[in-house]
């Protein structure tokens, strides 16, 4: 790989296949820095003592897309060592215990990476048109993040 | 005449993912909700749930002026549960 190539990249991908923590770490390996952290947010088998069968995505994608970049511009900008950042993001059914997200972000110094995968994760559940339907044994319930702010959570 | 999208609830509610929907050129985010009612009245029961992404800038259903131009997209943007 030519060195004078590792310009700061974001890497950012809605799909259905089946997410891969190593394609994504790779994604944000680089030669200069010391830390890659990462976030993998994996589907649960029961909310509210429900048993849940699975998870369905589905997101407003050129959107989502556009979203998730001015979250990685906002990150570098919060934190300008950040070099790659990589969002993956699954869409369609995902089973129990797979990954529905997954970020992974690199920088010279644990500290910066740490905290811009939280910021990531935490500002794709507030702004990002991507959406989650839990699919019980005899129901289904399309979820709110507590993030979300026109969401009524007191009804 | 604008591109209206339909997502998660709104979808199921409204029966439909996409349609073309004629609306007056400056119209108030609120009126819009209105002309989209009409067309589907099941949708009114979400109304204090949703905004609006009108060329995917979020909006909130009020007194806030679109100035429209043809084949804008107008996305009906329920609760969001990503991540």
């Amino acid at each position: 790989m030519d060195e004078s190539e590792d310009v700061p990249k974001d890497f950012i991908k809605l799909k259905s296949a089946k997410l891969s923590v190593d394609e994504v770490s790779e994604l944000v390996v680089s030669p200069n820095c010391g830390a890659v952290s990462l976030f993998i947010g994996t589907t649960r088998n029961n909310f509210e003592g429900k048993k849940v069968i699975h998870l369905e995505y589905e997101a407003y994608t050129s959107m989502a897309e556009t979203e998730i970049k001015k979250i990685c511009r906002d990150v570098r900008q919060k934190w300008p060592s950040v070099k790659h950042i990589a969002v993956h993001h699954r869409l369609g059914v995902v089973p129990i215990t797979e990954a529905s997200v997954i970020i992974a972000v690199s920088s010279p110094h644990r500290a910066e990476s740490l905290e811009a995968v939280m910021y990531c994760i935490n500002t794709l559940k507030a702004s990002v048109p991507i959406w989650k339907k839990e699919i019980y044994e005899d129901e289904y319930s399309w979820k709110e993040n507590k993030e979300c702010f026109w969401a009524n959570s007191e009804k | 005449q604008v591109s209206v999208l339909y997502f998660a609830r709104s979808a199921e509610l409204a029966g439909l993912r996409s349609e073309t929907l004629s609306v007056p050129r400056q119209i108030t985010s609120l009126q819009l909700w209105e002309e989209i009612v009409k067309a589907h009245p099941r949708l009114a029961v979400i109304r204090d749930q949703v905004v609006f992404a009108v060329r995917q800038e979020y909006v909130l259903l009020g007194d806030q002026l679109l100035i429209l131009q043809p084949g804008d997209e107008v996305a009906i943007i329920p609760p969001i549960s990503g991540g």
